[in-house]
């Protein structure tokens, strides 16, 4: 496991406030960047089969920072998949 | 008895995921697949009484399975228990292992194979036109194939499920991206099997060698 991956895992253990949010998009953005200079698929996009969950069922990878920032919900999934 | 194979398309994670559905297991099964347009309810209801098992590819909510455009194919109690007595039906659909497949066994479902938590994978939204060619997506959809051909291949529900679990375990021992591996350990945590392991639908044949070797034409994405 990566250092990122572990900051990441830890911020998204938090409740769901505005400051972990925004601590968990810039442990994602630190994990990518690593992940990123490994280079893989031209779009990676983080889906779901999810019906109307209040989050979108695409969010491509490099956008999930930006989700995780804004939407509860999301950063409540990512916790859920990220443990 | 045929198959019913609903295989919604209409956005990136159905296209995706049906994708693998069209290349591996659509081929090996007779001509009662809804795709696309036809995934509604009303299609569904016609063709579900005739089968031995039920796959479906769609959106999903805790009681409900949706088709294309979110239409609704199967909601918890509202539905003919003709439609899936004695079948076999495995939801590609987030967490419909919640109330609705606790509901279609008590329907008179013989098994049912879903999940109780979203499912989700990374897959790579350039190869949306040939989906099947993603080997991102494949480590999570691969594992759900594999399961789907061991019960196409007359084995037990507990052991088609065993198979997409172990799928799940061995792709991630071998990940190096560690939300790819997140992924299918979530999936693989979420996985469950309702109603009789034992039970098992008739056996079809393998997939004949051309369908092995020739993908299917890339698919045209619908206008929004």
């Amino acid at each position: 496991m990566t250092k990122e991956w572990d900051e990441l895992k830890q911020s998204l253990k938090k409740p769901a406030t505005p400051e972990a949010m925004a601590e968990a998009a810039q442990a994602f953005k630190k994990y990518r960047v690593v992940q990123l200079a490994k280079g893989r698929g031209s779009k990676p996009t983080l889906v779901s089969l999810g019906k109307k969950q209040g989050y979108p069922n695409a969010v491509p990878v490099d956008k999930i920072p930006d989700e995780l920032a804004k939407n509860p919900e999301f950063f409540k999934l990512m916790g859920r998949i990220v443990k | 008895m045929p198959v019913t194979l609903a295989l919604a398309d209409f956005d990136l994670p159905t296209r995706s995921a049906s994708g693998f559905m069209l290349r591996y297991i659509t081929p090996r099964v007779e001509p009662i697949q809804l795709l696309g347009i036809l995934v509604r309810r009303l299609p569904f209801r016609l063709s579900a009484p005739q089968s031995d098992i039920i796959i479906g590819v769609g959106h999903g909510d805790v009681d409900v399975f949706t088709g294309q455009n979110e239409a609704v194919i199967l909601k918890a109690g509202q539905y003919s228990p003709r439609e899936v007595r004695g079948k076999v039906i495995k939801l590609l659909s987030c967490q419909t292992g919640v109330i609705l497949g606790p509901n279609l066994v008590a329907n008179g479902c013989a098994a049912f194979m879903g999940y109780t938590d979203d499912y989700v994978w990374v897959m790579d939204a350039d190869l949306a036109k040939t989906p099947w060619a993603d080997e991102m997506a494949a480590t999570s959809l691969m594992p759900v194939v594999d399961g789907l051909n061991a019960l196409l291949d007359g084995k037990t529900a507990r052991e088609a499920l065993n198979i997409e679990l172990e799928g799940y375990s061995r792709n991630a021992e071998v990940e190096e991206d560690e939300l790819i591996k997140a992924c299918l350990e979530f999936n693989r945590d979420n996985a469950i099997l309702l109603g009789d392991g034992g039970a098992k639908i008739r056996a079809r044949p393998s997939l004949a060698l051309p369908f092995k070797l020739i993908p299917p034409p890339p698919l045209i994405p619908p206008r929004r």
